[in-house]
């Protein structure tokens, strides 16, 4: 999740781009809750610190050009914390966004390549 | 199916995905987002997801046919990175013939394939993942969104630390080298990917590093 400020991340913006959804009993994804006191502020914000080190989230920033990067969380040192799938927006052919929710009730199999 | 390019530069999938005429949704993942959410670590690779939106297999290598690069000939006389790296490429193992059968017992059988893992299983056979990969995954990102709103220099130290932080992640180490050692105007990306002034790795030597072609993907354990 690239930030130009720590502050006014919005608790979707937190949800869409972290797959971690900030509620009022913790951060959500699939099953999975994590108790996250002070992670979602009274204006519906995320405090980012508190969100990132409750998930185990590095945060990395590049000074010169005033940018952040949150890392992924690494709740229980796997790569997947949950067997629900992600759902990020992706880009077909013509540019167009594609979710794979859009596939609900069929099964998918889904294979990464590149052209390199 | 759905197939998802990992590539920074959409435009570099389009001529594949055009000629592949696909049916299926074919997706570009611009940010290499889905090596975060799925676990993906190189290329070619697969998650099943059942009708649930639940992965039942996590991120493994999938190839569905045997590709001719391990039963080839390789010449005599061949300059000696040459022949290294086409060694290295036939030791790569190949398990696509029971690959594609798990796939096709699973369309056929559903949640009663003896492929289709639990949840628990699912998570305990993804890749492990502790703050040198978070980090080096929000490295890759940085990096990536400097290229694009300042420029390709500005990708490269956090390139070159996520490639540190990971380096069995071979999707962020082979879109940085492609990018530096494809020539200018070439209408396919450098599959080489040799050693250049711009990053410290490169393909064939970080394969021999990390224990040569037999260990170079992450095979479905069926």
């Amino acid at each position: 999740m690239i930030l130009t400020s720590l502050d006014g991340v919005t608790a979707d913006d937190f949800a869409e781009h972290t797959g971690w959804a900030p509620k009022p009993e913790g951060l959500c994804r699939g099953e999975v809750c994590v108790p996250a006191p002070g992670s979602l502020l009274d204006d519906g914000t995320v405090h980012i610190a508190t969100a990132a080190a409750r998930l185990g989230m590095p945060v990395v920033h590049d000074e010169q050009h005033g940018t952040w990067a949150v890392g992924s969380a690494t709740l229980g040192g796997k790569a997947l914390a949950t067997a629900t799938a992600a759902d990020p927006e992706l880009l077909t052919r013509d540019g167009n966004p594609f979710r794979l929710s859009a596939l609900h009730g069929r099964k998918v199999l889904l294979v990464a390549w590149s052209s390199y | 199916m759905v197939t998802v390019a990992l590539d920074v530069v959409p435009e570099h999938t389009y001529k594949w995905i055009d000629a592949a005429n696909a049916t299926h949704p074919s997706l570009i993942d611009a940010g290499h987002v889905t090596d975060d959410l799925f676990g993906f670590v190189n290329i070619p690779m697969a998650v099943w997801i059942d009708e649930t939106g639940t992965i039942v297999r996590p991120a493994e290598a999938a190839s569905i046919q045997r590709s001719p690069l391990r039963d080839m000939e390789i010449p005599e006389g061949l300059p000696e990175r040459i022949d290294r790296m086409y060694r290295e490429v036939k030791a790569i193992p190949d398990v696509a013939d029971d690959y594609r059968a798990a796939i096709a017992d699973w369309a056929q059988h559903g949640s009663a394939s003896r492929f289709v893992l639990s949840a628990d299983e699912v998570i305990a056979r993804s890749l492990p993942r502790g703050d040198d990969e978070a980090r080096a995954a929000a490295c890759f990102e940085l990096g990536n969104h400097l290229r694009v709103t300042v420029g390709p220099e500005a990708a490269v130290p956090w390139w070159r630390e996520a490639h540190r932080l990971f380096p069995s992640n071979w999707t962020y180490k082979r879109q940085a080298w492609t990018l530096v050692t494809t020539p200018e105007g070439a209408d396919d990306n450098d599959l080489m990917q040799g050693p250049n002034d711009v990053y410290e790795g490169n393909w064939l030597d970080d394969v021999i590093a990390g224990g040569g072609g037999a260990a170079y993907n992450l095979l479905p354990q069926l």
